[in-house]
């Protein structure tokens, strides 16, 4: 910017658009509260978690700022690495099962004719159960000697299995678990995407002769697609924070060989078990870039070729 | 003034220096001595943490200023350290839990030490390994002990009976007396009755083993002792129990424990004298069958809690007058009665309440186990970052638990991890 332009044109505009601004305060007044929140709540800790991410900090004692040593030490600290694996593979486990199971299921409740808001009510339910009773729950199912699973399996001739014994078996235990909460909360977004693709085109499909599985692959899929790109970044999101489950089901030490220890789990036992503060929200941070970098996976992936925009 | 991307960056830089300030106010927060107001005597413990008659009988007792009790559920020391950061609403009394003193003795300037209160003339009354877990190295004692958890061997007397081995309590005593013995016993129970492993479950029996020693992983001189014979003995004893495969897998608490206390796969539980709650209530078919003898090779030490006086108390010395007679022995006595909370002055152990012969146990007196394992519990220096130093113990016997890896492998794993964590926290 020249210093001419400086002076002589801003003090035409400027003013009106200050004036403009201000008339319209009420406004704004009634759109504040959200700001004020999200910057006490939302923006307070994040900046804090970010200058707390480059101290050292017991909960009590002074901070003492250590600069980059926190992530130096997350960066050779084998935990972290392990929990990062499970993380993902956790979020695979439970991902992939639970899209495709909810689209499967929206595809059948879009055609039932009887009884559908009972369906969605009943696949929706397991969403708003509390977290911590479930997770109760499914570690009974899961447990050795008189779970419930075993039960099934000595029925059918199988042996029992040492389910939350063995690195596999916790991993199992608890993507059965995620894919169980989450199927129906995808099911019934993935049923308002179906009912918004104009049903001339299953008409014109029918008329071509196209069978169930072609109109499914040729119409309902790629008019989803953006559907389902929300519900693989909401389940991103989700499934890299797995928490809950592991911490409940197996313990804050995440179970055998620590195959059940997620990011976030590493995270609360860096912080509220071991107070180590600093190199918790080293950690925070990294999940945080985790969580973008694979977002920005499926943005791209998802996305589709062609629809650059 | 347009939004461009440089003024928000700008509001961004304000923010966040807002935010650095913030912090570096909350830096100081170590030295805030504001009191607390003298109308009230605010007091904090989490649910159970005091027996209810003598908690109602104290409120009663010391009418002015009157004290206000809050129980605070959850995690109660995240709670307390938050509050301290707040620097308001502090209580004037506050529990704090065994497993949590070790972390807060650095934080002793925050608490008042008991000496200077006149504690000297109530300290003999309790036990002494527990006053010390609540003593720092340079001698201030920040609580009083609420409680202990002394360890016993609890067994089933008509599984013991049955697969051959001794079954009344003195005999599984005077037979029973190392690990060594406690584990061919296993062995002899483990032929009649392949269903059950004496251990139920070889890692939980981990902690016992080191709490029966004098020595843990970080020494006074705050060097880390880890890797030493010490803890390497009470890995080995552990893990002769999985090969021995008298090793029943079920950790404690879980649903499998508690039904297989009842069906017999869990015939037999080392443990704190609190885990009677926790068998009697997880038991329908099983009491009077359950009998109790001393801990193999010796007692340890598992939970257990104090009483402490903050700094913002307005006046410390009628605080300790109220926490003196909360936990009177007459009192502890009491409290024992009401929840089974385990008196930490022996003094207790001779009352009416104490003496009582339990139905439960087959008529036998649970204080004739635990009275002479309390006092016999070993010193042993806890460091602030005992736990965090253990917890890659723990993991890696897991995985030797179940195959995994073997016993070397995971030791060395442990080892490297544990010195890592240890490192970190400024351990040499």
């Amino acid at each position: 910017m020249t210093v001419t332009a400086s002076v002589s044109a801003p003090r035409v505009t400027r003013a009106p658009v200050k004036r403009r601004i201000w008339s319209y305060w009420r406004f704004y007044l009634a759109l504040s509260p959200f700001y004020v929140l999200f910057a006490v709540f939302g923006l307070y800790p994040m900046l804090s978690t970010i200058v707390l991410a480059f101290q050292r900090w017991d909960g009590l004692s002074a901070r003492r700022f250590t600069g980059l040593d926190n992530f130096a030490f997350l960066i050779k600290d084998p935990t972290f690495w392990q929990a990062l694996e499970n993380t993902v593979v956790l979020f695979l486990m439970s991902t992939v099962p639970t899209l495709v199971l909810a689209l499967v299921l929206a595809v059948m409740l879009q055609s039932a004719v009887r009884f559908t808001n009972v369906y969605r009510i009943a696949y929706f339910i397991p969403n708003v159960t509390s977290l911590v009773a479930m997770a109760i729950f499914f570690s009974s199912i899961f447990s050795t000697n008189f779970g419930l699973v075993n039960a099934a399996l000595r029925s059918l001739g199988i042996p029992q299995q040492d389910w939350l014994g063995q690195p596999w078996g916790i991993k199992i235990a608890i993507s059965t678990m995620i894919v169980w909460q989450w199927v129906g909360y995808n099911t019934l977004i993935y049923l308002a995407g179906l009912q918004a693709i104009p049903k001339e085109q299953y008409e014109a499909a029918k008329v071509d002769g196209a069978g169930a599985v072609r109109t499914f692959f040729s119409i309902t899929l790629p008019q989803l697609r953006p559907v389902v790109l929300f519900t693989v970044v909401m389940s991103t999101i989700g499934g890299l924070q797995t928490f809950t489950e592991p911490q409940v089901m197996v313990g804050n030490s995440g179970g055998t060989g620590q195959s059940g220890m997620t990011v976030v789990l590493f995270f609360y036992r860096a912080a509220f078990l071991d107070n180590d503060y600093g190199y918790a929200a080293a950690i925070a941070l990294s999940i945080f870039a985790l969580v973008l970098l694979f977002t920005a996976i499926n943005w791209r992936i998802f996305r589709g070729r062609g629809e650059d925009r | 003034m347009e939004l461009s991307r440089r003024t928000l960056l700008g509001g961004f830089a304000a923010v966040a220096g807002g935010a650095v300030v913030g912090c570096s106010s909350g830096m100081d927060a170590g030295t805030t001595t504001k009191k607390n107001t003298a109308t009230e005597l605010t007091m904090w413990c989490w649910p159970g943490g005091l027996g209810k008659s003598v908690l109602d009988d104290t409120i009663a007792h010391f009418p002015d200023p009157k004290i206000k009790y809050s129980e605070i559920g959850g995690d109660f020391k995240q709670k307390l350290v938050t509050t301290f950061n707040g620097g308001t609403s502090i209580p004037d009394i506050t529990g704090i839990k065994g497993e949590d003193i070790a972390s807060l003795l650095p934080q002793a300037e925050r608490f008042v030490d008991l000496k200077t209160v006149g504690a000297d003339s109530v300290l003999g009354e309790y036990l002494e390994w527990k006053v010390k877990q609540a003593t720092t190295l340079d001698g201030k004692v920040v609580g009083l002990p609420i409680d202990i958890g002394p360890t016993a061997l609890f067994y089933r007397e008509d599984i013991f009976a049955a697969g051959g081995l001794p079954s009344d309590p003195a005999k599984v005593a005077e037979q029973l007396k190392t690990w060594d013995d406690f584990f061919a016993a296993g062995v002899e129970l483990k032929k009649a009755n392949p269903k059950a492993p004496i251990v139920g479950d070889a890692t939980g029996l981990y902690d016992i083993v080191v709490g029966q020693g004098t020595d843990r992983y970080i020494s006074k001189e705050n060097k880390f002792i880890g890797d030493q014979d010490h803890i390497r003995k009470a890995w080995d004893t552990v893990v002769k129990a999985m090969t021995l495969k008298i090793d029943g897998k079920t950790p404690s608490g879980e649903p499998d424990w508690n039904a297989g206390l009842d069906q017999g796969t869990v015939p037999a539980h080392i443990g704190a004298a609190w885990v009677a709650l926790d068998i009697k209530s997880a038991v329908k078919t099983s009491a009077g069958k359950w009998r109790l003898a001393p801990t193999p090779s010796g007692p340890a030490n598992f939970g257990g809690s104090f009483l402490a006086i903050t700094k913002n108390a307005a006046d410390p010395q009628k605080a300790f007058e109220v926490i003196k007679y909360m936990l009177s022995p007459d009192n502890e006595a009491k409290a024992f009665a009401d929840a089974q909370i385990f008196p930490s002055t022996p003094a207790a152990y001779d009352k009416a309440q104490l003496k009582a012969a339990d139905k439960f146990f087959g008529g036998q007196v649970p204080i004739d186990v635990f009275g002479p394992a309390a006092k016999a519990i070993p010193v042993a220096y806890q460091s602030p970052y005992d736990d965090s130093v253990a917890a890659p113990f723990h993991d890696e016997l897991k995985t030797v638990q179940t195959g995994a890896k073997t016993s070397d492998a995971a030791w060395s794993a442990a080892v490297s991890k544990a010195k890592a964590i240890a490192k970190r926290q400024g351990v040499q």
